[in-house]
């Protein structure tokens, strides 16, 4: 037996306006909490994809492309696939979480921090299948 | 030939255990249960009729693969499921989050290690 909601897994968002859209959760809780009253988890994923990059590109059309948009939600289980890969990407926990959604400059600060950390990621080329689209 | 009645005698045995499961332990019955009992690391063994549609039977088991949980495909449609478990409704998943004073859990990787 296996508890597989953990950090830093991958996620397929199932609803609404991100799914489709692969998170990484960045703090789960099993049981709910007074404002979320069931099992649910904060993730951080990609808003819009950077499109493709191919060699024949020149270097600043390359930076332009491999620009990614980030989102961070809060969401319920239910709403959330688990998959079998994990990104280990160190979002600052100290700045992620529950109670930037009441501050809008706290939430653009998480979505920048989100983003930086994504695209870091991106360049080095690890964890393709993150930052790819779920084609279907 | 021989197979059938070998395959009939032991989906006997497995309806004697389910019933034991249903007086003496813990299950939940149905899909969205059966995720959720997944999810939070309760369910100790998954039953699928062979009448789940596969899409299901595919998120189901790959759900099973992540918590590490046994999966058993019951040989027999939905109606015959319930009908082992005493309901009268259709039951196209079970889970078994504690099995009480039946041995399922582990005969049954033994009965599909034979097969």
């Amino acid at each position: 037996m296996g508890k597989f909601m953990k950090l830093r897994k991958v996620m397929l968002v199932l609803t609404r306006r991100y799914s489709r859209h692969k998170a990484v959760i960045v703090k789960n809780t099993d049981d709910g909490t007074s404002d979320h009253p069931y099992s649910h988890a904060l993730v951080a994923g990609i808003d819009c994809y950077s499109p493709k990059v191919t060699a024949a590109m020149g270097k600043k059309k390359i930076a332009k492309r491999s620009k990614i948009k980030s989102f961070v939600k809060v969401y319920n289980y239910n709403h959330l696939m688990p998959t079998r890969y994990s990104v280990d990407i160190p979002l600052d926990k100290t700045v992620v979480k529950k109670d930037m959604f009441r501050d809008p400059a706290l939430k653009h600060k998480v979505l920048q921090e989100a983003k930086c950390k994504f695209e870091e990621r991106y360049k080095t080329g690890k964890n393709k299948c993150f930052f790819q689209k779920l084609r279907f | 030939m021989v197979t059938e009645k070998k395959m009939k005698k032991s989906l006997e045995l497995i309806n004697s255990k389910h019933q034991l499961v249903m007086k003496s332990g813990k299950y939940v019955l149905g899909y969205k249960q059966t995720l959720k009992m997944i999810t939070q690391d309760k369910a100790k063994l998954v039953i699928l009729t062979n009448n789940c549609s596969a899409l299901r039977k595919s998120e189901i088991e790959y759900h099973a693969v992540l918590a590490k949980t046994g999966v058993h495909h019951y040989k027999g449609n939905n109606i015959k499921l319930s009908t082992a478990c005493r309901k009268y409704y259709r039951v196209c998943t079970l889970s078994i989050i504690d099995p009480g004073d039946s041995d399922i859990i582990r005969s049954i990787p033994e009965q599909t290690g034979e097969k």
